[in-house]
């Protein structure tokens, strides 16, 4: 199953994939492959589901990606969020709002391979080694700073 | 205050430029150690080639031998004639010609801790320079003698050398007390015919050899900061201007670290400029929440915060001082052999060193990371 595939059978965001990383608009600066040919299309899910789930929080984005390492392509669930203390609940909370629709209403996409990725949208209030971010990380989402940085491989979790 | 080393041992090209506070990262063998001798060595010329010529170190004006008992045995292919290049506030220093007579200027502006400042002790007491053999390093006997004079002149008669209401303020006593000594005092043991000195009471005195690993790391250094922090009303020590002190951390545990970084803080609050080599993330960490709480207005208050440290007049007055000043950071690269201004520790930099601040918080990075992939597909794995 492909990125763009998973995308198509997925109800909520017909018609919403994006080659590379247009969906992202001009928060693409906020990610960063070293080639990207192996980027496999994006989605806006805020934009998607806003109406439909108005009463939640969204999750931002959706990008696939081609690892080297494997002949299937991942998911990095983006959000760009300012990055402070205070923040961590509200990131949380899109992120089980985001787990609940992949459960119910995504199930192609949550078939596959993800990482959760949390970007700063700015200045960031914690470091990359800090308390707040192992919690996350505990939690089953990564922090990466102000950039993801799309790695060529992506290992088996 | 610029130091720009060209082509001297594993470094190519370095260039620092010092603020109040500097700090040196990098992995181990990249010349941070190097470069912080040389500091020593621009700024004390003339007063180290007097207490070698002293303690009867003879380099019969050659570069290369006086290197190897400056720096240690086996250090005089630092220097590679015609390639190698030292400057200081944007001059050259000719340093085989100044090597080659003995200056006039003895006057000694840098106060060196090495990393190496356990051999300082040995039997619970500081050696003399004249205990270390002629190919030591040269700020490692150095220091040892210094420690030697401090504990047996200024102490004199005197039994505690910790708690130490002259030396130290009471708040820096309280968090080494409950972090470091964990109850135990720090004194003079008299009672045998060799002065010694040993941790808790008189009844039951652990010797040397009995305390903690961190312990033995830290006597020297606490010894090191009472000799620059007179129980005179001055502030400074005498003529000496800068403190170097290589890895700060080593075998402490990360309270004990804090408690250090503080005092470090107090030093520079005291008009010295300090200039450090660390391998700890958590050095980084604490300049890095200083420069953010600078750059948004932050309190004293936060700043203390940060430490766990006591709320007190004293204290708000250090941090306040401290954060008036400039911090600086370089990165030692292994593979170009040059440095890199890191100071902006912004965790987004993609300078090399800069992102994971030198290296040293790459790995927490990648654990993170890791961990989250696992538990986020494990999860969906896991879901009905």
């Amino acid at each position: 199953m492909t990125f763009r595939n998973a995308v198509q059978e997925t109800p909520d965001l017909r018609g919403a994939w994006r080659p590379g990383l247009r969906a992202l608009g001009t928060d693409s600066r906020h990610v960063a492959a070293s080639d990207p040919r192996t980027i496999a299309g994006s989605v806006n899910i805020e934009e998607c589901l806003k109406k439909s789930r108005k009463n939640e929080r969204q999750w931002d984005y959706a990008v696939g990606h081609k690892p080297s390492n494997r002949r299937t392509e991942v998911v990095y669930w983006i959000e760009v969020h300012p990055a402070y203390d205070h923040e961590i609940k509200v990131v949380k909370e899109k992120l089980n709002s985001l787990r609940n629709w992949l459960r119910t209403n995504a199930p192609r996409l949550n078939e596959m391979d993800s990482d959760f990725v949390w970007v700063a949208s700015g200045d960031t209030s914690f470091t990359k080694g800090s308390k707040q971010v192992r919690r996350l990380a505990d939690g089953g989402l990564s922090f990466r700073g102000g950039v993801l940085k799309l790695p060529a491989r992506f290992e088996e979790p | 205050m610029r130091l720009q080393l060209k082509n001297i041992g594993q470094t190519t090209d370095a260039d620092i430029r010092f603020g109040d506070l500097t700090v040196f990262v990098g992995p181990q063998a990249t010349g941070k150690s190097i470069a912080l001798q040389f500091l020593k060595l621009v700024l004390d010329i003339g007063h180290v080639q007097e207490e070698m010529t002293r303690y009867g170190l003879d380099w019969s004006g050659e570069l290369p031998r006086f290197f190897d008992a400056y720096f240690g045995e086996g250090m005089s292919g630092l220097w590679r004639q015609g390639e190698s290049k030292v400057s200081w506030a944007g001059h050259t220093i000719d340093l085989p010609r100044l090597i080659g007579r003995v200056r006039k200027n003895k006057v000694e502006s840098a106060f060196y801790i090495p990393a190496q400042r356990v051999l300082a002790l040995r039997n619970g007491w500081p050696r003399p320079f004249s205990d270390y053999s002629p190919g030591d390093p040269f700020v490692v006997a150095e220091f040892s003698e210094k420690l030697r004079v401090l504990v047996e002149r200024e102490f004199g008669a005197q039994e505690a050398l910790f708690p130490q209401p002259s030396r130290l303020k009471q708040e820096f006593q309280d968090m080494l007390q409950q972090n470091v000594f964990r109850g135990f005092d720090l004194r003079i043991d008299r009672s045998r015919p060799q002065k010694r000195l040993v941790l808790g009471p008189e009844d039951h005195p652990l010797p040397f050899m009995a305390w903690s690993a961190g312990q033995r790391e830290f006597v020297p250094l606490l010894l090191g900061f009472y000799w620059l922090m007179p129980p005179s009303k001055a502030k400074t020590r005498g003529t000496i201007e800068w403190v170097v002190l290589e890895e700060l951390e080593m075998g402490l545990h990360p309270r004990a670290i804090e408690v250090l970084l503080l005092m470090t803080m107090e030093l520079v609050s005291r008009g010295y400029r300090v200039c450090l080599s660390s391998h700890s993330p958590q050095v980084l960490e604490a300049l890095w929440a200083l420069q953010r709480l600078i750059a948004y207005r932050g309190s004293p208050q936060a700043l203390l915060g940060v430490f766990e440290a006591p709320n007190t007049a004293r204290l708000r007055k250090l941090a306040e001082t401290v954060m008036a000043k400039r911090a600086k950071v370089y990165y030692f690269d292994p593979t170009t052999g040059t440095t890199t201004d890191i100071s902006e520790l912004d965790v987004d930099s993609e300078e090399a060193g800069g992102d994971g601040w030198g290296g040293l918080s790459e790995f927490s990075g990648r654990v993170n990371s890791a961990v989250a992939r696992v538990v986020a597909n494990a999860r969906r794995r896991a879901e009905p």
